[in-house]
């Protein structure tokens, strides 16, 4: 292999940081090449089995056309592969919430991306980080194209299309393990009701629930509410220029509204003559 | 990355400030800054207007009386205490200085000097001219003979008059007037016959500009005359040094005020001989000579400067706001352009009119300057001048003319103190009607107190080609003579001494008025203006004068008929109708049964039809006036050009949107009439431009070369053809429907979805079976292929949001919380449709609104500026214009419209800032149905005030969206926003000087094609890729095959739909390299994506794991930073749009790696 041999007439370029930059050309004739940045992932306080510490490269910058095939095949050359994550930005793996079909996954944004491989045997990751930066991964060769531009967004086009009977089946199995999920907590809510009522003797079992949650679901909207309608009772009950001294205060109040809207509009003049929007023409 | 040059970018911060207003005009600045006691407050940010904090110790001090009585005041008679200050401030503006003062008095005193020593020289015969040696005589000496003597002699008195004595001038452009006093012995009272009078007044004056020309105190020497009245040149003196332009002297030669009795110079004289005009003998047998009105009123007009001076002094000493007053109306008048040429409403009839009000005590002498100026727009909008004349003479002596006599004689009647003179004589009845017009908009804006009345009356010029909505203008005025011979006005043409502009001005006005009807409201023309040329060349022809030109203000109601229904054919009116349009006119039977006589104009296409005033006028010019139509330039619809949507048919998309909302209607009814679904429809709305008929490029039904496309296998679908011409885009027109709310929903934004996903499908089975339309059910939407158009159809619960925005706090506290998600769901399903259909009532209201928006979207697309400004928020820009014309009147004609959207866009340049829109300080409130309040305005304008800082640099307020501006909420940014309006300047500066002006050349697209060199890296895509191209602003001559022809076919295979290569491509690259530039694209057809560095982008970063997308690395002592990639930038860029990239061309002019 021509990139084993030149592995040795070269030397690995690191950078400070710890990082390795590896060249990544589009085609063998690219005329530029992006710059790959490697290391082994280290994270002190990652607890994720998905990311073994000492058998994952973590590589930034991976270019929106080489998805997670591209780059399991430009890096199985360092070592066997056994699995890739690629990523909007570094960070810990989001935790999926339930499996969701294919139809239904909101797309991914197509840029620069950051990727973690974890190789089989450590090995990997040190062959990679010791890559010399004069021999370019190739995205694209003859054996594996790699479609972008038109090609690929016909293809998407193409594939775009779903038979009704696969996406209701999608649909039907989604929401049937959705009934059934509601139905288990119904059943959950309604143990712990029971237990929250008297049994034979009397007694009351009271807990802490179990999110310290209160007996009624309440809601941000309805504290407010209640605290508006308060707040209405008292002014209802208020009486309006009632008293000599009530009446005076709304004169009061009517000229320095009238006050504040002159100084207003003096600040506003004032504006537009620094603007010199008085002259007519 | 280094700039090269710095000022070109774009998107640097030096353009957010503000530009510096420029200096005057006249050389006496004043200092920009804020007054002292502000300074503090705004020195972080000087233009910003901020919420104000005044302590409440302030506001509750007891009042003194007098500022008691100021509120008071200011409650009562104005809006608010703005429009009073408002108005000071332009009266300060406008007002001369005494530094100016000074000036004029020194300059007037040393030009009396002079004149007073004027030499003496002998008697020459009047014909004889060679006693001038360096001037020529400012008059038209037509015939050439003359009989009498002339020689010159010192004046008799020299005296100001006019404006500056009285008080009433103002700035700029100010012009004192000098009344030189021809001495008796100069002048005989047999005179007045024959022009001889007229002809030794231009000698006199000719005199002096000899004697004035050789003195060092006089900077430039011009002839001019009064009013384009070619009897009364004048003389205009501009001082030495170079302040010239700032101040003009205008001597006027006069004869001794007891010159002419003005019983002598009645209008039912006759003062003009024909035998001495024609120079045949023999006179007509059997009649007088025809009298001659206007001759008479312009030489009895020389004799009374001097008692009008008077008794407008008197008036004023009587009235204090009188000076004030006079001058609103002067700007008020030059706003419009009625303030300067023949027959003008200048400040001197403005002066008139005030002294008439105040001497026949329609207003009170104790009034304000803003009761009386608006007293005098209502006198005007009230008054017809031209039916009830009115005098200023209290006792007029028993040999003045009648009111009757006046007019009879004249057009439009305004009788002075002395009852002998028509000040109104050379006004047609047209500009009075426009001058009543104008009086009454601007009244009726007043009143309205959700605008600004000020801005709108007084500070928003009204050029012809803004107000009217078509313009034409009448070239090769040497025409006009033949006209005038046509017409038969010999002895009016003698009457003008042989002006024929002027003669035959209101006889075609009246032919056009009579033969336009009810097409128009008003019918406008710019006044002829007064021709100037220097003391030493010979007087301007009469033909060389400017081309005149006309504005029509249409009345959409009846533009659209394209059928002139004449008088039943045995009717006396008959012969009338035939005589007015000649061989046009013909026995037409209608479906009712009368026989009539009608004319049938030409047009197929609301395009047309708006054009049909063109048709009509060219035909009664050229059948009366025998004036061809190769001289009528005619500027209604040039700007359609860039809309139209089909060649051959000539229409620019109404035909096609109908058909569009024909179809959706169908369709909508088919949806409501489903049977078998789970939950029933609540509401089908559309939510695309097509459904409201402002989409640029309107689908039109297509039936499709199945030969061309791939198919897909299980769903009878086409599929496109790779390494072959982008299939033709097919758009999407997005249908939200509306199910119903029922428990059955669940509350969960995942089961949601799914549920939506099952609906499309449940839909797209019913349409498929009842109907047999082609569907495609996808989990966000349902396409479904009608009539040859594509509906895409999305589901909706009204509840979704809702559910998008809570959120269960660790508590169990149910938190209800703003997010994109929700606003963006929000945005889709509910305002847009709202808005859609809101706006599609606005297009039923005026017809032209969709092809305005059609234009202006055109425009902001053509100029890449599509990402900046969405479709919704250019559609309620456009919106704006309809609904809050001040000062204007709603656009009937997409140029005019176009070209006032232009005008709102843009403060930047000093030459319009006087009207433009501030984006800073004001939202634009749009008031869609009328449903906001005044309470309402105020309330907006508040909590705009108020939040400032944190909401759109383009705020756009509507009745539903009044604290947030949800459609500029994204864009355009302040960098952006500016370029925008830059480049909206230029291109109305462009456009009004080509509408304008018959020597640029015709093409609008140049306002449609973006300067380019801006921009740092453009992507030159390959034409038969972009499936729009043949829309462009400029189409490719051989359009690719793209598989698609018009026409529509029912049932078939599902086509392409919404397949674009360039989005598509345009999404990516933003996505991947939005961090470092910014891309930018005619979506309407381009075949360029211009792309501009991010300057911060480009300055050297530290090395961060979170931000390294497309940089590299550069080391130095130990520390990575890292800068983009530029080349392999470069390289993605034609990698990613493989196949549609023609070329990656980077400028590097204008940048070095």
């Amino acid at each position: 292999m021509a990139v084993s041999k030149k592995k040795h007439a070269s030397q690995p370029c690191v950078i400070p940081g710890g990082f390795t930059v590896l060249d990544l050309k589009c085609t063998k004739n690219s005329p530029a090449a992006h710059q790959l940045f490697v290391k082994e992932h280290k994270v002190r306080l990652e607890k994720t089995a998905s990311r073994p510490l000492d058998r994952t490269l973590f590589v930034l910058n991976i270019p929106p056309y080489c998805t997670e095939d591209v780059i399991s095949r430009l890096f199985s050359q360092f070592g066997p592969i056994q699995s890739v994550e690629l990523k909007d930005k570094p960070g810990n793996p989001e935790p999926t919430e339930q499996k969701l079909s294919k139809y239904f996954t909101l797309t991914q944004k197509q840029g620069f991306s950051v990727g973690y491989i974890v190789y089989s045997k450590p090995s990997g990751v040190s062959a990679a980080k010791a890559h010399p930066q004069n021999v370019p991964l190739i995205v694209s060769t003859e054996n594996h194209p790699v479609k972008t531009g038109l090609q690929k967004w016909i293809h998407q086009y193409s594939q775009s299309f779903v038979q009704p009977d696969t996406l209701q089946q999608a649909v039907d199995s989604f929401m049937n393990d959705y009934d059934r999920r509601k139905e288990e907590e119904a059943e959950r809510k309604k143990k712990e009701a029971e237990q929250q009522e008297e049994d034979e003797e009397g007694w009351v079992k009271v807990t802490k629930g179990a999110k310290g949650a209160k007996a009624r679901p309440h809601s941000e909207v309805a504290d407010k509410r209640a605290l508006q309608k308060e707040g209405k009772k008292t002014k209802r009950k208020e009486l309006l220029n009632f008293y000599s001294w009530q009446h005076r205060q709304s004169q009061r109040d009517h000229i320095a509204e009238l006050r504040k809207k002159f100084e207003e509009d003096k600040q506003k003049i004032a504006l537009l003559r620094a603007q010199r929007k008085f002259r007519p023409y | 990355m280094k700039r090269k040059v710095e000022e070109t970018t774009t998107d640097g911060d030096n353009e957010t400030e503000s530009i510096e207003p420029n200096l005057d005009e006249d050389g006496d600045e004043r200092p920009t800054k804020a007054p002292k006691g502000d300074s503090k407050r705004k020195a972080s940010n000087p233009d910003l207007v901020r919420p104000l904090k005044v302590s409440n110790k302030d506001l509750y001090k007891a009042p003194t009386p007098e500022e008691l009585n100021q509120l008071k005041e200011t409650e009562s008679l104005f809006h608010c205490s703005l429009l009073k200050m408002q108005m000071e401030e332009l009266l300060k503006e406008v007002a001369l200085s005494d530094n100016k003062k000074r000036l004029v008095d020194s300059f007037v005193l040393k030009i009396t000097e002079l004149l007073q020593s004027v030499p003496e020289s002998s008697v020459v015969e009047v014909s004889d001219t060679t006693w001038l040696s360096k001037v020529e005589v400012p008059f038209i000496l037509v015939p050439k003979s003359t009989k009498g003597k002339f020689h010159m002699e010192p004046p008799a008195s020299v005296a100001l008059i006019g404006s500056y004595p009285l008080g009433t001038c103002i700035k700029p452009r100010v012009a004192v007037d000098l009344m030189v006093t021809i001495p008796s012995s100069v002048i005989h009272p047999m005179d007045a016959i024959n022009q001889r009078y007229s002809r030794k007044r231009a000698l006199y004056l000719a005199g002096l500009a000899e004697h004035l020309l050789s003195s060092k105190e006089v900077g430039t020497l011009r002839y001019s005359c009064l009013h384009g009245n070619r009897l009364r040149p004048i003389l205009l003196l501009t001082p030495p040094g170079k302040n010239t332009s700032s101040l003009t002297l205008r001597i006027h030669a006069c004869p001794p005020s007891d010159f002419l009795k003005p019983s002598h110079l009645n209008p039912r004289k006759s003062k003009i001989q024909t035998e001495w005009y024609t120079g045949i003998d023999a006179p007509q047998p059997g009649g007088a000579d025809t009298p001659t009105p206007y001759y008479n009123s312009t030489v009895l007009g020389d004799h009374l400067p001097g008692a009008h001076l008077q008794f407008l002094s008197a008036v004023r000493d009587q009235c204090g706001a009188f000076k004030d007053a006079v001058a609103l109306l002067k700007v008020w008048l030059r706003q419009r352009e009625l303030d300067q040429g023949s027959g003008c409403f200048g400040g001197f009839l403005a002066s008139m009119l005030l002294a008439y009000l105040l001497t026949s005590h329609k207003v009170s002498n104790h009034m304000s300057a803003y009761q009386l100026f608006r007293n005098a727009l209502h006198f005007l909008a009230s008054t017809d001048l031209t039916e009830n004349g009115i005098t200023l003479a209290r006792n007029p002596d028993s040999k003045a003319p009648s009111l009757s006599d006046f007019h009879s004689a004249f057009q439009v009647v305004f009788v002075d103190p002395s009852g002998h003179l028509n000040l109104c004589a050379d006004m047609t009845t047209q500009t009075y009607k426009q001058i009543q017009h104008e009086a009454s908009l601007s009244v009726r804006f007043w009143d309205d107190p959700t605008m600004d009345g000020f801005q709108a009356m007084l500070m928003t010029p009204k050029p012809l080609v803004r107000t009217y909505d078509h313009v034409f203008q009448l070239s090769g005025l040497a025409k006009m003579q033949s006209a005038c011979k046509k017409l038969d006005l010999f002895s009016e043409l003698m009457d003008h001494s042989g002006n024929y502009v002027v003669t035959a001005l209101p006889l075609l006005l009246s032919l056009l008025q009579r033969g336009l009807g009810e097409r128009i409201h008003v019918l406008a023309h710019s006044l002829p203006s007064d021709p100037e040329w220097p003391v030493t060349s010979e007087p301007p022809k009469h033909k060389d004068q400017p081309p005149l030109s006309f504005g029509l203000l249409l009345n959409p109601d009846h533009l659209v008929s394209v059928l002139e229904k004449g008088p039943a054919a045995d009717s006396p009116k008959a012969a009338e109708f035939r005589q007015l349009w000649g061989d046009r006119s013909e026995l037409r039977r209608f479906q009712d049964g009368s026989i009539t006589e009608a004319v049938l104009w030409e047009a197929s296409t609301t395009c047309l039809k708006r054009l049909v005033p063109q048709q009509i006028i060219s035909h009664l010019l050229q059948l009366h006036a025998d004036i061809p139509p190769s001289c009528i330039r005619y500027v209604g619809g040039l700007l359609d050009d860039v809309i139209i949507v089909r060649k051959e048919s000539c229409g620019t998309g109404e035909e096609e949107s109908l058909k569009v909302v024909q179809s959706y209607d169908d369709l909508s009814r088919k949806l409501w009439q489903l049977e078998n679904l789970p939950l029933s429809i609540t509401s089908v709305q559309g939510a695309h431009p097509a459904l409201r008929y402002t989409q640029v490029i309107p689908p039109v039904p297509v039936k499709l070369d199945y030969k061309r496309f791939d198919r897909e296998k299980h769903i009878r679908a086409l599929l496109p053809q790779e390494g072959k011409p982008c299939p033709a885009y097919i758009t999407p027109i997005k249908v939200i429907c509306h199910m119903e709310g029922s428990g059955k929903w669940p509350h969960d934004r995942l089961a949601i979805r799914h549920i939506k996903a099952a609906f499309h499908i449940r839909l797209a089975e019913l349409l498929k079976n009842t109907h047999k339309y082609p569907c495609n059910p996808t989990p966000t939407h349902l396409d479904v292929w009608k009539d040859g158009l594509a509906f895409r159809i999305q589901v909706a619960y009204h509840r979704e949001p809702q559910v998008l925005r809570e959120v269960v706090s660790p508590d169990g506290m149910l938190l209800v919380r703003d997010n994109p998600e929700a606003q963006a769901l929000e945005l889709e399903t509910q305002h847009r449709p709202l808005l859609t259909s809101t706006l599609h009532g606005l297009q039923q209201q005026h017809p032209c609104f969709g092809a305005v928006c059609r234009l202006a979207k055109r425009w902001l697309g053509a100029q890449l500026f599509s990402a900046d400004v969405c479709e919704d928020a250019a559609d309620l820009l456009v919106a704006y214009l309809f609904l809050h014309p001040a000062p204007f009147t709603p656009p009937s004609s997409p140029q005019v419209g176009f070209l006032r959207f232009l005008h709102l866009l843009p403060p930047a340049t000093r030459v319009i800032a006087s009207s433009s829109f501030d984006w800073r300080n004001s939202p634009l409130v749009v008031n869609l149905n009328s449903q906001l309040t005044v309470a309402d305005y105020t309330e907006i304008k508040n909590a705009f005030v108020a939040s400032r800082e944190s909401l759109p640099t383009m705020f756009i307020g509507t009745p539903t969206d009044r604290k947030l501006s949800m459609w500029t909420a994204e864009a355009p940014s302040v960098q952006m926003l500016q370029r925008i309006i830059t480049v909206a300047a230029e291109s109305l500066h462009v456009l009004e000087a080509q509408l304008t002006d018959r020597t640029q050349t015709q093409d609008v697209r140049v306002a449609f094609r973006p300067p380019l060199d801006v921009y740092d890296v453009l992507i030159h895509l390959r034409p038969k890729q972009v499936p729009l191209v043949e829309s462009a602003v400029d189409p490719p001559k051989h359009p690719p095959p793209r598989g698609a022809h018009e026409g529509a076919v029912a049932g078939g295979v599902l086509p392409v739909v919404d397949f674009n290569p360039v989005s598509l491509y345009l999404t990516e690259l933003r996505e991947a390299f939005g961090d470092v530039a910014l891309f930018f694209y005619d979506p309407y057809g381009g075949t360029v994506i211009a792309v501009l560095w991010k300057p911060k982008a480009f300055t050297p970063h530290p090395f961060k794991t979170g931000m390294m997308g497309a940089r590299c690395v550069e080391v130095s002592e130990d520390k990575a930073s890292t800068v983009p990639n530029v080349e392999a930038i470069l390289h993605d860029f034609s990698v990613l749009g493989e196949g549609l990239v023609h070329k990656v061309v980077p400028r590097t002019e204008k940048w070095v790696v």
